[in-house]
């Protein structure tokens, strides 16, 4: 390989990622498109060898990386999973990834793995517990993790503090960063009724160091609507307003454009990146 | 109020095995509970039955999706993944479906599961680099009985009393061949490995999978040489092998 080592951070405050899928390998590795960085799937890649480390491999070598994980189960109160974590440890290593997250969720639970992003209820005991969590997967790891915001469709009764104060003091207490998914705010902001505005305010814009933009799905029941983040979809009108106000409030950062379901051809996926690209483009004017 | 843990237990049990006692700590809103963790049930149910479908293209195509989904359900409640890798959920659908009633009358199913899955964990295998002949040539004639030879870490051998092969080649999205196939025509052997970006499902004769079978087993040259192969009549193991060795089935060998 003839890669030189990305240090973290090295894909710069402008720059515009794709989420990378097994499908456009292909098209990314012939066409090679001016896209600043890609984010795979950590877990897709936990396979010792075959296709999928092939390409990821040849991906690596012209494009910045960064791993996002879906199965570290922060949350979770069972203990902490150490050969889930050798396999991203080992992934880290191989690949130099720039940036290394997962989420502010849990997905296992006596020793059964859900695969989804299951709630937090805010409690001051839930916080203690992810706290610690953190910091014992960041010390295992050797490097500073990203933590993201989920998408969530209910809220638990005895929650007694806001996702937004609680999310900004994990990163505080855990000294970790945060990735700020502007879709998911919306999400759970339409599904319990509080203010993005509020939720972007409580951010320290010195810990997120990375925004993600995906699209939604919108389910009606017969009491109302609940949003779905699919990833299916182009980004929404109203989370692109969202994100224009993220980046006025904190400033630019590396941006991803996810879409994980019903892929469309590559080309949509640069048009989607073209769009976030140029919103930062125009903030960088305005800073000027 | 209960502590995280018990939340947890409480909330894997609603989307699991339906059970009711996580209900009485969501917030009521414009929705029933029920609604609520409906959402987190579908997404689950939804992720874990793709995850194995895609492991299993030909089962699905078989059985149909609808008939799939229900499948998928009963076995995600029955053995829910052990681990955050979606890529280890599945290795004992096979199993399952060999027990599983509405699926009595398909006896080939589960053989071909098994193959889907010897395929699966084939493509995920580690990498070897081939045997190189020269270092073979340095052992001492004297050591040929104690050698012991590894197979290429992909190299899965499935033998099945139907025609697995057949079924899933006749079920593959590209296929434009005859789409009959008489489960009378009998059982196959496979040698399923990957190949540089994909897997190869070969068909083996009988000797072909015994020797495969006794250098996978870990035997010595001279046990499987001796009694497993001889017993096959019209076979040369060491002409076998050295195919073997050629086509890079076999990549290692210890004395």
């Amino acid at each position: 390989m003839t890669r030189t080592p990305v240090a973290p951070g090295a894909a710069t405050p402008t720059s515009v990622g794709v989420g990378l899928r097994a499908p456009h390998y292909r098209d990314v590795l012939t066409a090679r498109p001016a896209v600043g960085w890609f984010e795979v799937h950590s877990e897709n890649y936990f396979g010792a060898g075959g296709p999928p480390q092939r390409y990821l491999e040849q991906v690596r070598a012209d494009y910045a990386l960064s791993l996002h994980g879906v199965g570290l189960s922060l949350g979770s109160t069972d203990p902490l999973n150490a050969r889930h974590l050798g396999r991203l440890r080992g992934l880290v290593a191989r690949y130099e990834p720039a940036l290394v997250s997962d989420h502010l969720s849990w997905s296992s639970i006596g020793g059964r793995y859900l695969n989804d992003l299951l709630p937090l209820p805010y409690t001051d005991e839930a916080l203690a517990h992810v706290v610690g969590r953190i910091r014992a997967a960041q010390d295992l790891l050797g490097r500073r993790l990203l933590i993201e915001n989920p998408s969530t469709y209910l809220q638990f009764g005895h929650s007694t503090i806001s996702e937004w104060e609680f999310l900004a003091e994990v990163a505080r207490a855990a000294d970790c960063d945060i990735l700020l998914d502007v879709n998911n705010v919306y999400v759970s902001a339409c599904n319990h009724g509080f203010d993005p505005g509020a939720y972007l305010n409580a951010m320290p814009p010195e810990r997120v160091k990375e925004i993600h933009l995906a699209g939604h799905t919108r389910k009606s029941y017969p009491e109302g609507e609940i949003l779905i983040d699919t990833h299916n979809a182009p980004v929404a009108e109203p989370v692109w307003a969202l994100y224009r106000e993220t980046l006025a409030l904190i400033g630019p950062r590396p941006t991803l454009i996810e879409w994980d379901t019903d892929l469309p051809p590559f080309a949509v996926l640069l048009e989607e990146a073209a769009r976030a690209r140029a919103d930062l483009e125009a903030l960088d004017a305005v800073a000027a | 109020m209960p502590s995280l843990r018990e939340l947890q237990l409480a909330f894997a049990d609603a989307l699991l095995a339906d059970g009711r006692a996580v209900a009485a700590h969501i917030r009521p809103g414009r929705f029933a509970p029920e609604r609520h963790l409906g959402v987190y049930r579908n997404n689950v149910h939804t992720t874990l039955t793709d995850a194995l479908g895609d492991i299993h293209p030909v089962v699905r195509r078989l059985v149909g999706d609808e008939f799939f989904a229900h499948a998928a359900g009963r076995y995600l409640r029955a053995h829910p993944p052990a681990s955050g890798n979606l890529h280890d959920f599945g290795d004992r659908f096979a199993a399952f479906l060999a027990g599983f009633a509405p699926a009595a009358g398909l006896v080939y199913l589960p053989e071909v599961a098994r193959l889907e899955w010897a395929w699966h964990e084939a493509f995920h295998a580690p990498e070897a680099p081939p045997l190189r002949v020269e270092t073979l040539a340095r052992v001492a004639p004297a050591d040929y009985p104690r050698l012991r030879f590894r197979l290429h870490p992909s190299a899965r051998l499935v033998d099945s009393p139907y025609p697995v092969l057949r079924i899933w080649q006749a079920n593959q999205p590209d296929y434009s061949g005859d789409a009959i196939v008489d489960l009378d025509e009998g059982g196959c052997r496979v040698l399923v490995i990957r190949r540089g970006f994909s897997v190869e499902l070969r068909e083996l004769s009988e000797p072909e999978f015994v020797l495969l079978a006794s250098l996978a087993d870990g035997r010595r040259l001279e046990e499987v040489i001796g009694a497993e192969v001889a017993r096959v009549e019209n076979i040369d193991p060491s002409s076998l092998l050295r195919r073997c060795v050629a086509d890079e089935v076999v990549v290692d060998f210890s004395v």
